[in-house]
Formats: C-alpha cells, sequence, structure tokens
C-alpha cells in the first residue's frame, strides 16, 4: 500500500473540566460537511467533546458516527441529549436532529463562541465551498458571499495535489513559508487548472517548496477577492479546514491586512458548536419566554 | 536485440522491457513526487529484474509521458503520441485509431495500415481530469477504485453529473450524495459524464472501427462501456493498458 498523502488526521477530544453530571442542558451540534464531519456535545454553554471525521458516502451515516465517537468513552449516551441540530451539506440527514440550520448562521455562532463576541468578518473555508460573512457583536449578519461556482472545491483539491506532490497535507503549510520570495499564484480561478499548472511548474524543476506556494497562495488570494468585495473589520475568524493550513492563513492576513483572532478551539469546529448552540436555543426557549412574561 | 521504454506519467512510472520482439519485464512505480528521477530508476531496475536481465544487456531506452525529460538514464525521448500509435498498431494490427485515456489528459490519436499518423486530437485545457477525477471522486463516495470501476446497472435514478468541467462533476456528486442519491448511482453518472466528455473529444474524427484504448483508465470498465455505448464501437483493449505508452517507447527503441 501506498502511502495516503492525502488524508488528514480525525480526531476526538474530551474536555477533562467539564462534569457532564451536573450539567442542565445537554446539547449537540453536526456539521456534515462534503469533506469533513464534526459533532460536538455541549454541557450548558461549555464544549465537552467533540469528533472530527471524514464524510463518508451517506451523510445519515457520518453524522451518527460521529457523534457516536463524540460520546464514546464520556458515559454519556445518546438518550442524555435534549436537542441536536445539524448543519452543513447533509444537514437534513442528521438522525434525531430537530432542526436543520443552514452553515451561515451556525458559522457566526460558532465563530462568536470560540473567537469571543467582537468578531465582525467570519472567513470559512471549507473543502467545497468558502464563505465571508460580516455580523455584529450580537450575532446580526449583515451580509454574506459564497465561493462562485467556478471556484469550487478549492479545500478537496489540495487533498489531489498532495498525492501528486507526495507531500503529507499536514506539512504543505509549514513548506509553502520556506520560499524567499513569493512566487507568483496559479490560477486563481479554477481548481483544475491551478492543479494542472502546478504540474506544469513541478515539470519544469522548481522546488517543491515553491510550488505549494503558489498554490495556496492562489487560494488564499480567491479568498481574499470574495472578502474584498466587503466592508473590512479587524476582528476577523478564520473557520474550516484550509484554516489549520498556516500557508494559507498566513497569506490572507498579509493580502488582507488584518491580524486574525486566535483561538484555542479547533477551528474546523465552527459549524458543529453553532448548531449544538442553537440545539441548546431550542431548549432553553420556552423557558426564556417565561421569563419575559413574567 | 533489448530495448526498455519508461513512460513517465504523471501519477505513474511504467517500464518495459523489450527482448527481441517480446516483451519480458514490466514495472509501475507510483511516479514520486520529487523524487520521479528514482521512481525512474526503481521501475526499470525492477523490470530488468523481472525479465531476469542486467543494466549492460540493455541496447536502448527510450523514454514517454509528460515527464520524460526525468529518465535521465534514457538516450531518447519521444512523445506521448508516437509512442501510443506504435504500439496500438503492435498489439493490434488491425486498429486505426487508438484512445488513451490517463490521469488529467486524453488524446484520440488516427493512423493508417503502415501505423503512421494521420491525425489526433486531445482534451481541452478546461476539461482536464480523468483518472485523477475519478480517484478524488472514490475517495468522496468512500469506493475503492475497483468499486468505482464496476459497470452498474444503468439505473441512474435520472441523475446526471456535469460532463464538461471536473470540479462541477464533483460539487453535482456532492449535492446529490446529501440528497440520499445511492453512491452507486452517482458512481455511474461519473462514467457516463467522463463517457461524454470523451466522445466529444472523438466524434468529430469519425473513429468508427477497430479502436483501440488505452491508459490506466481504459482498465475501468464503467468508463469504457458507457463510451463504448455512445460510439457505437467495440474497443480493442490490451491485458495491460495502462503499460501501452512504455511499450511504444521499448518498440520505437528496437525499431
Amino acid at each position: 500500500m501506498t502511502q495516503e498523502y492525502w488524508r488528514w488526521p480525525e480526531s476526538r477530544w474530551t474536555a477533562s473540566d467539564v462534569d457532564c453530571k451536573k450539567a442542565n442542558t445537554i446539547t449537540a451540534g453536526v456539521d456534515v460537511g462534503a469533506v469533513s464531519t464534526q459533532a460536538v456535545v455541549m454541557c450548558d454553554d461549555k464544549l465537552f467533546s467533540y469528533a472530527n471525521m471524514r464524510t463518508g458516502p451517506d451523510s445519515a451515516g457520518s453524522a451518527r458516527r460521529a457523534l457516536e465517537w463524540a460520546l464514546e468513552g464520556t458515559g454519556l449516551k445518546a438518550g442524555d441529549i435534549k436537542a441536536s441540530v445539524g448543519t452543513g451539506y447533509g444537514r437534513k440527514n442528521v438522525p434525531g436532529a430537530q432542526q436543520a440550520v443552514n452553515e451561515i448562521a451556525c458559522h457566526v455562532l460558532g465563530a462568536q463562541f470560540m473567537f469571543g463576541p467582537s468578531v465582525k468578518t467570519v472567513i470559512d473555508m471549507g473543502g467545497q465551498e468558502s464563505r465571508v460573512i460580516s455580523c455584529n457583536e450580537w450575532g446580526r449578519i449583515f451580509e454574506f458571499m459564497v465561493n462562485d461556482k467556478c471556484a469550487t472545491g478549492m479545500g478537496r483539491s489540495i487533498e489531489t495535489m498532495a498525492n501528486l506532490l507526495q507531500v503529507p497535507i499536514t506539512e504543505m503549510g509549514d513548506m509553502s513559508l520556506k520560499v524567499e520570495k513569493e512566487p507568483e499564484p496559479v490560477s486563481t480561478s479554477c481548481y483544475a487548472l491551478a492543479n494542472s499548472q502546478a504540474l506544469g511548474r513541478f515539470r519544469a524543476g522548481i522546488a517543491l517548496n515553491e510550488i505549494i506556494a503558489g498554490y495556496l497562495f492562489a487560494v488564499a488570494h480567491r479568498l481574499c477577492t470574495l472578502a474584498g468585495r466587503m466592508k473590512k473589520e479587524n476582528d476577523v475568524a478564520f473557520t474550516g479546514g484550509l484554516a489549520k493550513n498556516i500557508g494559507v492563513t498566513k497569506r490572507l492576513e498579509r493580502e488582507l491586512g488584518v491580524t486574525a483572532l486566535h483561538s484555542d478551539y479547533d477551528p474546523q469546529l465552527a459549524g458543529a458548536i453553532g448548531a449544538a448552540l442553537f440545539a441548546r436555543k431550542l431548549v432553553e426557549k420556552p423557558l426564556l419566554q417565561t421569563a419575559g412574561a413574567r | 536485440m533489448i530495448t526498455i521504454g519508461i513512460d513517465m506519467g504523471i501519477e505513474n512510472v511504467k517500464a518495459v522491457v523489450l527482448k527481441d520482439g517480446k516483451v519480458v519485464g514490466m514495472a509501475l512505480v507510483a511516479s514520486g513526487g520529487a523524487e520521479r528521477s528514482q521512481s525512474a530508476e526503481q521501475a526499470w531496475q525492477e523490470a530488468l529484474k523481472q525479465a531476469k536481465l542486467t543494466q549492460s544487456d540493455v541496447d536502448k531506452v527510450v523514454s514517454t509521458g509528460q515527464w520524460r525529460w526525468d529518465a535521465g538514464f534514457a538516450d531518447e525521448d519521444v512523445a506521448e503520441t508516437v509512442a501510443e500509435a506504435k504500439a496500438a498498431h503492435w498489439l493490434f494490427p488491425q486498429a486505426r485509431s487508438v484512445i488513451d485515456i490517463g490521469a488529467d489528459k486524453a488524446r484520440a490519436i488516427k493512423f493508417d495500415a503502415d501505423g503512421k499518423i494521420i491525425q489526433f486530437y486531445r482534451n481541452q485545457k478546461c476539461s482536464l481530469g480523468f483518472g485523477l477525477l475519478i480517484e478524488s471522486m472514490a475517495r468522496t463516495l468512500g469506493m475503492t477504485i475497483e468499486e468505482i470501476s464496476h459497470p452498474g446497472t444503468g439505473k441512474q435514478n435520472g441523475i446526471s453529473l456535469n460532463d464538461r468541467c471536473g470540479p462541477f462533476a464533483e460539487l453535482d456528486a456532492v449535492l446529490l450524495l446529501h440528497d440520499n442519491v445511492p453512491r452507486e448511482s452517482i458512481a455511474q453518472a461519473l462514467s457516463e459524464a467522463i463517457a461524454t466528455r470523451l466522445n466529444s473529444l472523438v466524434n468529430e474524427m469519425g473513429l468508427d472501427k477497430e479502436v483501440a484504448v488505452i491508459g490506466g483508465v481504459a482498465q475501468n470498465a464503467a468508463v469504457v462501456n458507457a463510451l463504448s455505448k455512445l460510439m457505437g464501437v467495440k474497443f480493442l483493449i490490451p491485458e495491460q493498458p495502462q503499460f501501452a505508452g512504455a511499450l511504444g517507447a521499448a518498440l520505437i527503441a528496437a525499431s
């Protein structure tokens, strides 16, 4: 078996400082994306556990597996979850979810949980789609942009590139920063052309890190043109799988002239955390209404 | 006379050892990324070992493929088109044309009874990705290459994927997948989309008889069946179609 350079690490995590037995409301959020699926379990307003894995061929199965993995070894059972919400491409297929909420709303809610309420712009860089969302500190969304159809699958195409160049996908970001001078980007409009151009450079004997730099520069530049159509704010949060690629984030920061906010959470979780927070609203809404009536 | 052909593709390096008009050794090695010249070295050593020969027995080495200049030990290099026409003519003397379906490129070549090239077409820049698209889709659908290449029942539930653009086809597939369309149907639709794209490449050449199909994707029965149906032609496919380019290079070295 040859090495699978494209494969990124799947992960799960449980909080050590949260006692799920003391929690009033346990909720779950599941983000079934085109490439990856995340499930998170929240105890009241704290993240309790999560699982992050590749989306399989059926979205319902992926959602179920991710949630099972997130609950594994925690002592919690699926029955303990009071409410759950699905988001992402497969949001309508999350078993047991009370509601499906679109990704835009979930990413804003999730990003404000992870990066703090100061977030004004969320740049979500996913496997299939990328989005730029502008919002205020209360989570109200002003406007959002989704990539053109012609710029689809940019995150996913990095997997193909990793295989062709035979560089592990997790090392591409660091490698791309080891260049003296930023090379010209490859095609910024279509990943098939970008891949072909990158291979052309490869053929011409250009160093591997310069090829990857030109490739990731193109990815970042595309996101930047998307963000450029919007009002520029300083409190920018990067979310999604590509936010873990330092070669993309550094270039995006440079081109946008901002320093992105930092979070200790895994940026890929934003959608799922947002969904779990929505689920919490579903449970607590009746209480709030009663409180309001008093 | 002993000659070697090396086909330096973007995904795999293939080597064929030819001894007096007979194939005596074959090897396939992953293209090796930045270390592709080592992969080439490895491929021809392995092929030689299989043939129970040593380097000093070899009279001539000819390279072909997109990265043919990276096989430093080759005496000569030859364009893919020439090597492929040569191989198709040698494998199937009755053939008058050959379609090569590779990892990211496809071409169709028409030749005469002597194997002389009359005309050839390549895919447009904007329709890249054949084998690569299939691999990427296999990852998305959670299928192996064997499973995705298995010809379907022909029942597609009325779905189709974009047949012009790989990225669009992938987007269509993702949307269908999350609409709970069975992955077997999507795989079948992918094969038909690729076949439609290939058909539009060849239909103005008027390939109507004795067509050989080579390249890695020639092993994909789903794509080949769909293309055969669209073109109304039964194909001639060698046993190991991915080695055809290397074989052609070895034949050229011998001539």
